[in-house]
């Protein structure tokens, strides 16, 4: 990846961090509400690192793949975080 | 000489380091995902046990990781023009990942101090597997830029970096689960 | 043949097939007992049965390892074995050990000496003196085998091979360690259980059957490597912490019960793989080999592997499960297909596809072997399918409703009838096995014009 790729996907990355702590602090004790985003923006940030660290962006049949395991995977955390509201 | 093997062409790097990628991948998304079942049993037990830890620790960390990531790709691209340049990227990506560790080893000693150990609750054995697991590739990785610094060439790079964007993937997704999920 | 010193491996293919012979017999033997508890108890009690059967099944399959090894080694490294004198040596000292085995078993001979008397851990019950042979012998072996690697060619196939059998033979070391705390002596059994069946072996299992594909089907040697090392690295990543598996119930802390659970869980993709490169490589394969039965017992191996060790691995070894299927007949059901189709049909692949050429045949189309692979792997199939049923109804009733032991083993008695019935199945297509191997001298049944039609 080129550096301004790069410094971008840095930039980011901080910025999404900054946000998840941000939000972290003003809905300390939230729900759902809390929760869904916060696995958001760690997918986001998961995005980020595939794409321009790991160099995914070059190859998108992997980077397709890896984006359906994240959101398989953050889906059925998020379903597993509501499983108690069911019961 | 077939579709499937210009397909596996395609991933940048060694084959080899993205079978590791995805076997590691499945590895701590099957842990993750073993602790939210298990949670989902004793939502208030993991919830209290969760307030014992160091959120701001936590989130700390998410950054000196993304930054190492950063410096270490930043390495990679350097080998071509300038050793000394890839050289110091990589000192700068293994200073975040040692602060990492001084990080995790405060929060450990805390915990500890409070007599919480692995075998104090479901939810600490998970804490302890995970994140031990996870710090104990932060040490490889460790380990792995230290022998590039001598030995690097740029297939061993991309390797190497590659293999502490996964450290880095994998934090990413552990951190709000084990720490903020409640 | 290309190379002289490859005819080694037909003494080492002989003597595998006798022990075969022994192990199937004893299984027999074994499984009569199931059905009549009291059968020649006085004689040869069921553990002294049991023993002989299991250390059989892993002597032979380590003798057709080192028979693989001879085999291939000369032809991949292409030159000849360092010393054909020390590999002869090392298969006497091997023939000898497992002799003495088999008479210290049977007659319990110097109970209690600590040199000379059977030690009793289950698989590795071999006398001190035995063990020290087999160490020897592996010594003689590595130091053969590497020498001829190290002077001559270096590829994927002799590398994988060689990481597994120094593996195998390093871990075996661990047979000399004996602590007297039970689940410690429980832990460090299972890094010389776990880790050859679940490791090691699997890196020989890879190795072999990449060679096999490569002479059998003519794909090219750089797309074989790459699956060979896909295969190896998910083996060894899933493989060495999915020993966790079998520390759930022996004293270690709890947190074994998710590195186990998990780990060993990814355990079934490195055999989905084999499965998956066995066929793609058979049908991006141009080369028609006229020995159809090693390719038979080659995708046979890597498919029946897969549902052995993968698929019935793979069901009893969540901890949540095991604390209730623990120690049942599933877990005979999975060991057997599992050791059966992974290491049972790549050795007989090796040696039907060797055996021909270490004769100086042609390799016929070898109807009868055909037909002992059917027997063989339908018989296990259909014990498999027994022993699971059989273990269903043994966890539920034991470890659910909390009945009896004894008289849950009455009320499985019919499945395992039929269990000795489809051992009989498999003994009889052993000896068909054997017997294909050794003694026809032309076609016994020509191919016909409609079968030429339909091969090409």
């Amino acid at each position: 990846m080129s550096n301004t790729i790069l410094t971008r996907a840095l930039v980011l990355l901080i910025a999404l961090s900054m946000a998840t702590t941000a939000f972290a602090g003003v809905l300390p004790d939230a729900g759902e509400v809390f929760v869904l985003t916060v696995l958001v923006l760690s997918g986001l940030k998961s995005f980020v690192i595939l794409s321009d660290y790991l160099g995914l962006r070059q190859a998108p049949t992997f980077r397709g793949g890896f984006t359906a395991f994240l959101v398989g995977f953050l889906g059925l955390a998020a379903l597993l975080y509501a499983l108690p509201f069911a019961m | 000489m077939t579709d499937q093997t210009s397909v596996l062409d395609e991933l940048p790097g060694d084959l080899m380091i993205w079978v590791l990628i995805v076997s590691e991948l499945l590895v701590f998304g099957a842990g993750l995902l073993a602790f939210l079942g298990m949670r989902a049993m004793d939502p208030a037990g993991f919830a209290a046990d969760q307030a014992a830890l160091n959120r701001v620790a936590g989130a700390a960390n998410t950054i000196v990781l993304v930054t190492s990531g950063y410096c270490a790709a930043r390495a990679v691209n350097a080998f071509d023009h300038s050793l000394r340049a890839m050289r110091l990227w990589l000192a700068a990506a293994m200073g975040f990942g040692i602060v990492f560790l001084v990080v995790k080893w405060y929060e450990y000693a805390e915990k500890a101090r409070h007599g919480i150990g692995i075998e104090t609750s479901d939810f600490f054995t998970f804490y302890y597997l995970l994140t031990g697991f996870h710090a104990l590739h932060v040490v490889a990785g460790l380990i792995i830029f230290a022998l590039l610094m001598r030995w690097g060439t740029h297939r061993n790079l991309e390797a190497g970096a590659a293999f502490w964007h996964m450290v880095d993937l994998v934090w990413v997704l552990l951190f709000p689960i084990i720490y903020l999920v409640h | 043949m290309k190379y002289q010193t490859q005819k080694i491996a037909y003494w080492y293919f002989l003597a595998a097939m006798a022990v075969f012979a022994v192990q199937v017999l004893g299984g027999l033997w074994a499984g009569w007992i199931y059905v009549s508890p009291n059968f020649l108890s006085e004689l040869m009690p069921f553990n002294i049965v049991r023993m002989l059967h299991t250390n059989a099944l892993i002597v032979w399959l380590l003798l057709g390892f080192f028979g693989a090894a001879y085999f291939l080694v000369p032809e991949e490294a292409e030159r000849e074995m360092h010393s054909p004198m020390l590999a002869y040596i090392q298969l006497g000292i091997l023939l000898l050990g497992t002799a003495g085995a088999v008479v210290t078993y049977t007659f319990d001979l110097f109970h209690g000496n600590w040199l000379l008397g059977m030690e009793g851990r289950e698989f590795i019950e071999q006398p001190v003196w035995v063990k020290v042979g087999i160490v020897v012998a592996a010594l003689i072996f590595l130091y053969n085998v590497s020498l001829t690697v190290l002077k001559g060619r270096k590829t994927a196939i002799t590398n994988v091979l060689l990481l597994g059998l120094w593996g195998l033979a390093l871990l075996f070391l661990f047979a000399f360690y004996n602590p007297a705390n039970l689940s410690l002596d429980k832990m460090f059994w299972w890094y010389i259980v776990h880790l050859w069946v679940e490791g090691t072996w699997e890196l020989v299992m890879a190795s072999i059957l990449a060679f096999l594909l490569l002479k059998l089907t003519g794909v090219d040697r750089e797309i074989i490597e790459k699956w060979l090392y896909i295969i190896v690295a998910t083996a060894l990543f899933s493989g060495i912490l999915g020993t966790g598996h079998h520390y759930y119930w022996i004293g270690l802390p709890s947190y074994w019960q998710w590195i186990g659970s998990i780990f060993s869980t990814l355990e079934v993709i490195p055999f989905f793989a084999m499965m998956s490169f066995s066929f793609v490589m058979v049908w991006k394969g141009k080369r028609d080999h006229p020995n159809k039965a090693a390719l038979l017992w080659a995708l046979g191996a890597a498919t029946v592997a897969f549902f052995g060790a993968g698929v019935w691995g793979f069901l009893h070894t969540l901890h949540g499960v095991n604390y209730y299927t623990h120690g049942t007949q599933i877990t005979a059901a999975h060991g057997h297909l599992a050791f059966f189709g992974a290491y049972v049909s790549v050795n007989l692949a090796i040696i039907t596809y060797a055996m021909p050429i270490l004769r100086g045949r042609d390799p016929y189309n070898q109807v009868l072997n055909m037909a002992s692979f059917w027997l063989m792997t339908g018989g296990m199939s259909f014990m498999t399918f027994v022993l699971t049923f059989a273990g269903t109804v043994q966890t539920h009733m034991q470890r659910v409703l909390g009945e009896n032991f004894m008289e849950i083993q009455e009320g499985v008695h019919l499945f395992f009838i039929m269990r000795w019935v489809s051992g009989l199945a498999v003994v009889i297509g052993a000896i068909l096995f054997i017997y294909a191997q050794l003694v026809p001298r032309r076609e016994i049944i020509e191919p016909t014009d409609q079968y030429e039609s339909e091969g090409a």
